[in-house]
């Protein structure tokens, strides 16, 4: 196997991110299958439904840029969901919950940034564990039963339609544009691809590895409580299960975009379109016949097919 | 050989980690509930205990191998579902339990050649197998029921002069990994192994004429394996095969090994301590239940002392 990959034309095209082949397997597989679920309209709610992965991709992608991970993002949409929904604050209205959700992603985020940065603590160790603390409270504070309703509003919000295409889905486009400026024009965006490369010669060359990568975990709770925003819109009632395989998710359609640890060969638009593969995924699956399972088995083979896709080339010269 | 109280209280110069404290801790716990209930210290809550710490303490044993090596393995938990879901196909028993463990060591087999021979993370390997697995087991069983082989159930619930099974299933397992670890050459390269990754020059021990690559490949497959055995014996202790019985197990692992005092980036850790660690584990579950704390709370309190004992190691390496 090594040896076919290490092939000229071969190595050529794994510079392009897996994201864009599986688009477009799964796309042909789509047409064939079921060629009238291809219209604009359908496909706009597929695609609505994954946007808060896609958000939450732009976070993962982030952390993974500096060669962390964050696995929290189950957990904070969960909380934040939670807020809204169980009625605590009674007669709050929609920009005092944006303005509430923010500041939890940010506080979760910067915890996580300081764990990881200064403490040095195993990034997937601690994101698991803050996950498994604030689902546990959630869980804990509804007694295990769905709290409540959502204000109309998110909801509302979440179904408007700007030229025909769904606003959640515009409003995540544009939010990858930014992300994607951020890593391509800033000083930041610089850091976090020289502390990914090397940490120690980043370190050496002035960068402030540490405050780079607690910032860099700070912006996934940010983007996170973004995504669990939308989420809430989405489903427009209270859950304790809401969003929990988010995190594993957003890894895997990171990796399949062709941002590895460290390694940014995929921009941020080569995990936009991993986002974009697992709506696919789940159309071309539910139309197969395969149920959830399946979906299980699915989702880990493409990880490991990506990330194998990925660790092979590092290897070859 | 000199150590002082302090030496191993600290695990200062050593190459078993801060195990002493962690013992320090179960006495503290043991004493408290002693003192606060009498249901505790009776013997049948003691044999209680043991058989409620089992399924954790051969996990956590097998998540040490793999620790050990400077790895972690995220797909025990799954291990043991399926391990479940296995033996409640109504199969003669001759054919289920070599069946399961063939099937173990077969999913500690792709992530080791993942992680040596294809360069993948192990926390990807494994959360990926972890994935994979879960999907095959609710194939085979969506729901939890079946039941198990007699023997299986036998194994585990019956008791020899007074001394229940589940205590000789640990002596037994104790001692297979005590010759594993510290009677075996393959012991010392695992700790050969992790000391070169912790310090960041991987190829030390290869150096050195130890074919890492192999005994990596090695520590996955016999971590799956102790996984399974601990399917076997919940599977026991259930009666029937369940898909989410292995549920967050692998973190309850990787707290009973850092709590054990074993370094996750590597070469320093112990069997003791793992095994005192996933009993302080099994006492707070026991004591939490006794002061009948909601399980919501257990599973926040559990990942509060994760975030705990692996916030108190001081490691090199950033991010993974």
């Amino acid at each position: 196997m090594a040896a076919v990959l290490a092939n000229r034309i071969a190595r050529r095209l794994r510079h392009i991110p897996p994201s864009y082949f599986v688009f477009i397997v799964l796309l042909a597989t789509l047409w064939i299958a079921r060629p009238n679920m291809l219209n604009l309209n359908i496909m706009g709610i597929f695609i609505r439904q994954i946007v808060p992965l896609g958000i939450l991709v732009l976070g993962q992608l982030v952390v993974m840029r500096v060669k962390s991970i964050d696995l929290s993002g189950g957990g904070i949409i969960l909380l934040i969901n939670y807020f809204i929904s169980s009625g605590s604050f009674p007669g709050a209205g929609l920009p005092f919950f944006i303005m509430l959700a923010l500041a939890t992603g940010l506080v979760i985020g910067l915890f996580n940034g300081l764990m990881i940065g200064n403490r040095r603590v195993s990034a997937v160790i601690v994101t698991l564990a803050v996950s498994i603390i604030l689902v546990g409270l959630v869980q804990f504070l509804s007694s295990g039963n769905p709290p409540g309703d959502v204000p109309r509003l998110f909801n509302d919000l979440y179904n408007t339609k700007f030229l025909s295409v769904p606003t959640p889905v515009l409003f995540w486009i544009l939010l990858t544009a930014a992300v994607s400026l951020l890593l391509s024009r800033t000083v930041f965006g610089r850091y976090i691809a020289s502390v990914g490369e090397n940490a120690e010669a980043a370190h050496f060359s002035g960068v402030p590895v540490q405050r780079t990568v607690v910032l860099a975990h700070t912006l996934a709770g940010l983007i996170a409580a973004i995504a669990a925003l939308v989420q809430t819109g989405s489903i427009a009632v209270g859950s304790v299960r809401v969003g929990l395989d988010l995190p594993i998710l957003a890894v895997a359609a990171t990796i399949l975009g062709g941002v590895v640890f460290g390694r940014g060969d995929g921009g941020v638009w080569g995990p936009f379109f991993g986002a974009l593969c697992f709506a696919l995924l789940f159309v071309v699956m539910t139309v197969l016949g395969v149920d959830e399972p399946g979906k299980l088995i699915a989702q880990g083979v493409i990880i490991l097919g990506a990330a194998i896709f990925y660790g092979v080339r590092v290897r070859t010269p | 050989m000199h150590r002082s109280l302090f030496n191993i209280l600290s695990g200062r110069n050593t190459r078993q980690g801060l195990w002493g404290l962690p013992l320090l801790v179960a006495l503290l716990i043991s004493l408290w509930l002693t003192v606060q209930t009498t249901q505790f210290a009776t013997a049948e809550n003691l044999f209680n205990l043991v058989a409620q710490a089992m399924p954790l303490i051969i996990v956590a044993i097998g998540q040490l191998i793999v620790v050990l090596i400077g790895g972690l393995d995220l797909s025990v938990g799954s291990v043991i579902s399926l391990t479940t879901a296995m033996l409640a196909l109504d199969q003669p028993a001759i054919v289920l339990i070599p069946a399961v463990f063939v099937l173990a060591a077969l999913i500690g087999l792709i992530n080791g050649l993942a992680i040596t021979r294809f360069n993948v993370h192990p926390i990807i390997t494994t959360l990926s197998t972890q994935y994979i697995v879960l999907g095959i087991t609710r194939i085979l069983r969506p729901v939890s029921g079946g039941t198990v082989p007699e023997i299986v159930i036998n194994s585990v619930s019956g008791s020899l002069l007074g001394v229940p099974y589940p205590v000789f299933w640990g002596i037994t397992v104790i001692l297979v990994a005590w010759k594993l670890l510290y009677g075996s050459r393959y012991g010392l390269y695992l700790f050969a192994i992790g000391g070169g990754i912790a310090s960041g020059a991987e190829s030390a021990a290869r150096n050195f004429g130890v074919s890492d690559r192999r005994d990596i490949v090695l520590a996955y497959v016999v971590c799956s394996c102790f996984a399974a055995v601990a399917g076997v014996f919940l599977a026991g202790r259930i009666v029937s095969g369940d898909p989410n019985v292995g549920l967050l197990f692998e973190l309850d692992a990787i707290t009973a090994v850092a709590l054990g005092g074993t370094q996750l980036s590597g070469g320093i850790g112990s069997l003791h301590g793992t095994v005192i660690g996933a009993l302080v584990m099994a006492l707070l579950a026991n004591g939490m239940n006794l002061a009948n704390v909601s399980p919501f709370i257990q599973t926040a309190i559990k990942g509060g002392i994760l975030l705990a004992v692996v916030g108190l190691q001081s490691r090199k390496k950033m991010g993974l």
